[in-house]
């Protein structure tokens, strides 16, 4: 289960590196068993001899007279650092005198395979030491020359292969786990190019495309995965233009109808009350039409990508002030005094659509805009309208700035309502200069929405700060 | 106000919009004259003595620039251009083409009488009754007649009046907002290209390198202002 949860570059590495941990003890294992067996055989081959020739040295010093003091120092003076002689003869066993290869050290298996077959050779253990015995019988004086050679210079040279053999292990396991990690971002480099580009489309970069690839299975991803964005850029394209198509044609009999509607409005005095009453209802729905393909064109152009800023320096204090004088309502402002001065960079059209905007969504949802409030936040600015409604749901709070969404508290079709664009045109506006806009709880009490509109300051103007500080 | 005896010339090429703007400023108690198309737009002008002229920018044959370039190369009448959009340089290159003011579609007529009156209303000679010398520059606000280097200078009566403005105060700024207010009659929200194309169109006709002027210089982040 936790191996599922990893990455798949994590676990590629981690079937490389156990695919080397394997591979490696396995080899580890061969080369030590085989080495052992060559390297015991060479030192037993080199102690054969040297055996051989002392029981030859032993038989020739050997007499029926020898007695047991004799006995000794012959047997004595076959000991070497490596070898410990010991000698049979008429079942009494006479060691080299140092008391450490005796008669109890003779493995039984090596008795019988003495007395059965002539001669032997036992691998076993002498005081804790890997020891080889031979046994070779000498018969003419019905005794046994018994030599135990060590093994310990072939074990300490077989303990560092060991050391080697393992640190070699450990070398292959992380040079095979760095080679899975290698191969693993090859791998998945077209991968994460692939997810790159997916999220740039999202994004909505509609031209971006992957790099055409070598290997004919990337090849093939990359091929299909570019249609796919052609044809999605293409919808999307096609749908916009025809939206912008669609509000540009509407717009010439639209203006025919308000023109007319206007000499027809000159006339009201001359006109009979019912028509009066016809001309206003048309009156209304025309400049609501108008409205709707205005903010519809706006729109459409924001879809197609073509919706371009007219920066200009726009004091804020100044700007909130003649937006709540344009709107021709009593709202309360509060600027605090820091905020004089702040200069926003901004298209004053845009920004100004955002404000009357704002102020008529309060008007129409919200009871009107009872405050509007500039705070500095660091090198943002903040611009809040609040109102006496009755606030907007938490679930409703992102959807409102959705296109033809007015939230529950818009949805009787009134004739005073509007279509839902005005709060979605607030967000392209507010996006497009790199700002944000959200909805929230009054802060003074627990009534009435507050929408938020954060915008950077000025870098020009924050400079211009720092110089006179 | 009595404008009595107005003339418009209005280039349109959709009847319906045509017929219904004419009826509407007819409503105002001004003659409309139309045609649906440059050419003969161009040889209405001039034949019949003309006041204000509303050009549409999308038209067949030649376009709205071109008529508005052809009308301003004889003439100094006010000129309001009509574009479809307000985000684009056609708004500049109509401006720059000669045109005093415009519109977006789809305006309401009242919009289109409230600029033709601002406009009509800047034609009248300004009575401060001053002749003011600024170096080379002489203007006589009330003959409506400017001199540089003793020379006359030809200017629109838009140019002329926003000449006239900075000259009010000479030395003080003037934000692009005071100036859309005082030469425009626009409010706060109106658009700042129009004070900054008739700035770069006036600096053309009276400083002597319009690209490092003496006269009308700017201040940067704040306005425009007649150096002294």
């Amino acid at each position: 289960m936790m191996f599922r949860r990893l990455g798949l570059g994590a676990r590629i590495s981690l079937a490389f590196a156990l695919g080397g941990l394997v591979l490696s003890a396995f080899l580890a294992f061969a080369t030590q068993g085989l080495t052992r067996e060559v390297l015991l055989r060479q030192r037993e081959n080199a102690a054969l001899d040297l055996v051989l020739n002392n029981a030859q040295l032993v038989q020739s010093q050997l007499t029926e007279e020898t007695d047991p003091a004799e006995l000794i120092n012959i047997v004595g003076a076959l000991q070497t650092s490596s070898s410990r002689p010991l000698m049979e003869v008429d079942n009494v066993w006479q060691g080299d005198g140092s008391g450490e290869f005796t008669q109890e050290d003779v493995p039984l298996r090596l008795l019988d395979r003495v007395s059965s077959d002539g001669a032997g050779v036992l691998r076993t253990q002498l005081d804790s030491e890997m020891v080889i015995i031979f046994g070779v019988p000498l018969p003419e004086d019905s005794a046994t020359y018994y030599e135990a050679a060590s093994l310990a210079e072939t074990e300490s040279n077989l303990g560092t292969l060991q050391i080697i053999l393992f640190g070699a292990a450990l070398a292959t396991t992380v040079l095979a786990a760095l080679l899975g990690r290698y191969a693993s971002s090859r791998m998945l480099r077209p991968l994460r190019d692939v997810s790159e580009a997916a999220e740039a489309i999202a994004g909505g970069r509609l031209d971006t495309r992957l790099d055409q690839q070598v290997a004919p299975e990337l090849a093939s991803l990359a091929s299909s995965f570019n249609d796919m964005a052609g044809a999605l850029e293409t919808r999307i394209e096609k749908d916009a233009r025809f939206a912008s198509e669609v509000s540009h044609e509407l717009r010439s009999p639209l203006m025919t109808l308000a023109a007319s509607m206007e000499v027809l409005e000159n006339n009201r005095p001359q006109m009979p009350e019912r028509a009066v009453t016809a001309v206003d209802l048309m009156s209304s729905d025309i400049s609501r039409f108008q409205t709707l393909v205005q903010d519809l064109l706006e729109i459409s152009r924001f879809d197609a990508g073509s919706a371009a800023l007219q920066l200009e320096p726009v004091a804020i204090a100044e700007f909130v002030r003649q937006t709540i004088k344009f709107s021709e309502q009593d709202i309360p402002v509060e600027i605090p005094p820091k905020a004089e001065e702040l200069v926003i960079d901004a298209d004053k059209r845009r920004l100004a659509q955002v404000m009357s905007n704002l102020i008529e969504n309060a008007r129409k949802y919200g009871g009107g805009a009872t405050l509007i409030a500039v705070s500095p936040i660091g090198r943002r600015v903040r611009i809040a309208v609040g109102d006496d409604g009755a606030g907007v749901p938490v679930a409703e709070r992102s959807v409102i700035f959705d296109r033809f969404s007015r939230g529950s508290a818009g949805g009787r079709r009134g004739a005073d309502t509007g279509v839902g664009l005005g709060l979605s045109l607030v967000d392209e506006h507010v996006r497009l200069h790199d700002g944000q806009v959200w909805v929230t709880d009054r802060p003074d009490q627990d009534h009435g929405a507050w929408f938020v509109v954060e915008l950077p300051i000025s870098l020009d103007h924050l400079r211009e700060e720092a110089d006179s500080l | 106000m009595a404008l009595v005896d107005i003339r418009i010339l209005t280039v349109e090429d959709d009847d319906g919009i045509r017929t219904a703007v004419k009826l509407a400023l007819e409503d105002e108690g001004w003659e409309v004259v139309e045609a649906d198309n440059g050419e003969d737009a161009l040889a209405l002008f001039t034949k019949t003595p003309t006041d204000v002229v509303l050009i549409d920018i999308m038209l067949p044959g030649i376009d709205g620039f071109e008529v508005c370039r052809s009308v301003r190369k004889n003439s100094d009448v006010p000129i309001v251009m009509v574009t479809a959009r307000a985000d684009t340089h056609d708004v500049v290159a109509g401006l720059e083409a000669g045109a005093d003011d415009y519109l977006t579609k789809p305006f309401a007529p009242k919009e289109l009488s409230a600029r033709i009156r601002a406009l009509l209303r800047r034609v009248r000679p300004s009575d401060s009754g001053s002749h003011l010398v600024f170096g080379d520059l002489e203007i006589i606000a009330d003959e409506g007649v400017v001199r540089k280097g003793g020379e006359e200078v030809h200017l629109t009566k838009t140019e002329f009046r926003l000449l006239v403005e900075l000259a009010t105060t000479p030395g003080r700024v003037y934000s692009r907002e005071v100036l859309l207010e005082r030469v425009w009659e626009y409010g706060y929200f109106g658009d700042g290209r129009l004070v900054d194309v008739h700035i770069r169109r006036l600096r053309t006709k009276i400083e002597s390198d319009a690209a490092n002027p003496q006269h009308v210089v700017t201040v940067r982040g704040l306005g425009y202002k007649l150096q002294t």
